[in-house]
């Protein structure tokens, strides 16, 4: 469970010209709750605050207004424990390349305080999941993107977290390796666990997610299934729908 | 502390699977520097012994033959050759020959009439056999004035004894331990300092910007690690590499320096005093107590590595961020090197560079307790300090965040 209320986040930029720094509201009161089994799809341009949203709900980030719980867990004044209880997946599909998938797995088992036999064993189980246990003893220096999101996505999920915060996961993955992403949401959605995605692609969003919040320049303008997106924009797919958003149309 | 303990060990594991990096770290100083003395012993020996064991060549310009029979016959030490054609100074400069003599042409007369008779002597000092030549040619010199002053005497009825009015016998007070003790003193802090701060910069570097430039930063951060901890741990990693970095370079270089002079002593008797003297320096107090100083001081080289690497975009904006404090450091080194800088009194109180003034008192066997005990409480205040702030600012999201 992930309740959002009232949430704000700015950040200072300099510009470089004039050398004075500006003020850029980054996400500007967002209210909103994610269920358990549920998969939320944030939708909007570059630059919207979907990031930064996310970021915040994994304890990374501290909101400057507003509040956050994940199931239960303040992530202002806990953010420990929060985020002992999240999954988070960035946009980079960066790994720790000197290392194989199990080496890495075992050593943030033990950041996460997970008993290194269950990290071993979960590990191992998330890899054949993913199709790349014939790969966990090897170094992923050599690795392609989409195995490196791969090992990132068992990373993510190696504690058991209640809630699963995948930031683009599909973004730079070929068409395989983004289905096996997608599949994957699925079962986690089937597990009971509630799931946050921020993406571009709208198939997925369309193809997975129970309820979709468009955010555009720090702002929810929508929060609804997304077939009541399509009908309330009077559109076909979703991908109209961010095409009007990214004509400024929703302004 | 367990979580930076962990971060501690993540950086080990990561920096064990870099073999490269590995040997360029801990193997090569290894290598390096036995291979550095071992060859500027060898060649130096072989040159000395070239230089020792050759007559120096003399160009002697004596119409009255009063100096030259003198060469003659000193035939290990000199040789007399021909003028050379063109400029004599230009002779010696292009090593034609080392020395060139122009005696009094009354040299002879002048002496027969108990008068000083003059010698010019063209030598080049920057030519190590130009300078043995000048040293010999002194030597035969000294001696036969002796020779000549003891003769003068004997035709005037005088004791040879009156040319001899003082006897001097030179009595070294100190030792060769002391000796040694103020030379390393004086140059040890320099070598720490820049072996703690520029072996763990680019370690330091590529654990902190580097996992900003990587990527893979914000995967340690989503963790629950609490984020101090995981600023405490990179700490403690660049921290652990400066100062094994330190600790190879000089036992690397202690061991191939006592092998050098272990090699020489077996030649001759000072050499073997110094690698006594070397033992004797080489107490464990002295040691512990350098030892005990290097931590805070490496703790604060630490820090501000960590803070440059953090707070940096990617790893080429933190390498230009630290590599001037190489420069300042090189600086600090430089000025704790300076002859009498153990007489200011204000030193003692100047943070860093009372850490080198102690380790070269107690190197020098001049020890003092007092001003050891401000050096390291204020480098521990610093270092802590420094830790304080380091661990503040990084907590900000501008540093982490900024990309």
């Amino acid at each position: 469970m992930i309740s959002l209320t009232d949430l704000h986040k700015a950040f200072l930029v300099k510009d470089k010209r004039t050398r004075a720094k500006r003020r850029i509201e980054a996400v500007r009161g967002i209210t909103l709750e994610v269920r358990p089994g549920e998969i939320y799809g944030l939708l909007g341009p570059n630059g919207a605050g979907k990031s930064t949203t996310l970021r915040m709900i994994a304890g990374l980030m501290r909101p400057d207004r507003g509040r956050i719980e994940v199931c239960g867990v303040d992530t202002v004044r806990r953010p420990e424990q929060a985020r002992a209880l999240v999954g988070y997946l960035s946009t980079d599909l960066s790994v720790y390349n000197r290392f194989t998938p199990r080496e890495l797995l075992k050593l943030f088992g033990e950041f996460q305080g997970v008993e290194a036999r269950v990290a071993e064993r979960r590990g191992m189980s998330l890899l054949e999941e993913l199709g790349l246990a014939e790969f966990a003893d090897v170094r992923m220096e050599g690795f392609s993107g989409g195995q490196k999101q791969k090992v990132s996505i068992a990373r993510a999920l190696l504690h058991d977290p209640k809630v699963v915060i995948f930031d683009e996961p599909t973004t730079g993955l070929d068409v395989l390796t983004a289905k096996t992403v997608l599949d994957l949401l699925r079962v986690m959605k089937g597990e009971g666990r509630t799931v946050v995605v921020s993406t571009h692609v709208m198939p997925m969003v369309e193809a997975v997610c129970d309820r979709v919040g468009i955010i555009f320049d720090g702002v929810l303008h929508g929060d609804a299934p997304p077939h009541v997106i399509l009908e309330r924009w009077g559109v076909a797919t979703l991908d109209e729908v961010f095409f009007k958003l990214a004509d400024g149309e929703l302004r | 502390m367990n979580g930076a303990l962990l971060i501690l060990k993540k950086e080990f594991m990561e920096l064990s699977k870099d073999r490269k990096t590995l040997f360029f770290t801990f193997v090569m100083p290894l290598i390096l520097y036995p291979l550095i003395f071992f060859m500027m012993s060898r060649l130096g020996r072989n040159d000395a012994a070239s230089r020792a064991g050759r007559p120096s060549r003399v160009c002697v310009t004596d119409p009255s033959q009063v100096f030259s029979p003198v060469l003659r016959d000193a035939p290990g030490a000199f040789t007399v050759v021909p003028r050379p054609p063109g400029d004599l100074r230009q002779a010696i400069r292009d090593q034609k020959l080392e020395l060139s003599l122009e005696v009094d042409p009354a040299g002879a007369e002048k002496l027969a009439r108990n008068q000083s008779l003059d010698m010019r002597v063209l030598y080049d000092n920057s030519d190590e056999s130009s300078k043995l030549a000048l040293d010999r040619f002194k030597s035969q010199l000294r001696r036969q004035e002796s020779l000549w002053v003891q003769a003068r005497l004997k035709s005037l009825g005088a004791s040879p004894q009156l040319a001899l009015p003082v006897k001097l016998e030179t009595v070294e007070a100190g030792d060769m331990g002391l000796f040694l003790g103020k030379l390393v003193g004086s140059f040890l802090p320099y070598l720490l300092m820049i072996m703690m701060y520029a072996g763990a910069m680019q370690h330091g570097i590529y654990a902190t910007a580097g996992e900003k430039e990587r990527g893979t930063l914000l995967s340690l951060l989503a963790t629950s690690l609490p984020r101090t901890q995981i600023i405490i741990g990179k700490l403690l990693y660049i921290f652990s590499i400066g100062i094994l970095s330190a600790l190879i370079n000089l036992l690397s270089m202690a061991f191939s320096v006592g092998r050098l002079m272990a090699s020489n002593g077996a030649a001759d008797a000072p050499a073997q005093a110094a690698v006594t003297g070397i033992a004797a320096l080489a107490t464990p107090s002295a040691l512990g107590l350098t030892f005990l100083l290097m931590i805070p001081l490496g703790l604060f080289f630490a820090n501000f590595i960590l803070l440059g690497g953090i707070q940096a975009r990617n790893t080429l904006e933190a390498s230009t961020a630290l590599t001037p404090g190489i420069f300042v450091v090189v600086l600090l080194g430089v000025f704790s090197m300076a002859p009498g800088i153990e007489k200011m009194v204000w030193l003692p109180y100047v943070p860093v560079l009372n850490v080198s003034l102690a380790i070269r008192k107690l190197f020098s066997q001049q020890g003092n307790g007092f001003e050891y005990l401000v050096a390291l409480v204020m480098t521990v205040v610093l270092a802590g300090l420094m830790t304080w702030i380091s661990t503040r600012m990084l907590n900000r999201e501008s540093a982490i965040f900024r990309v």
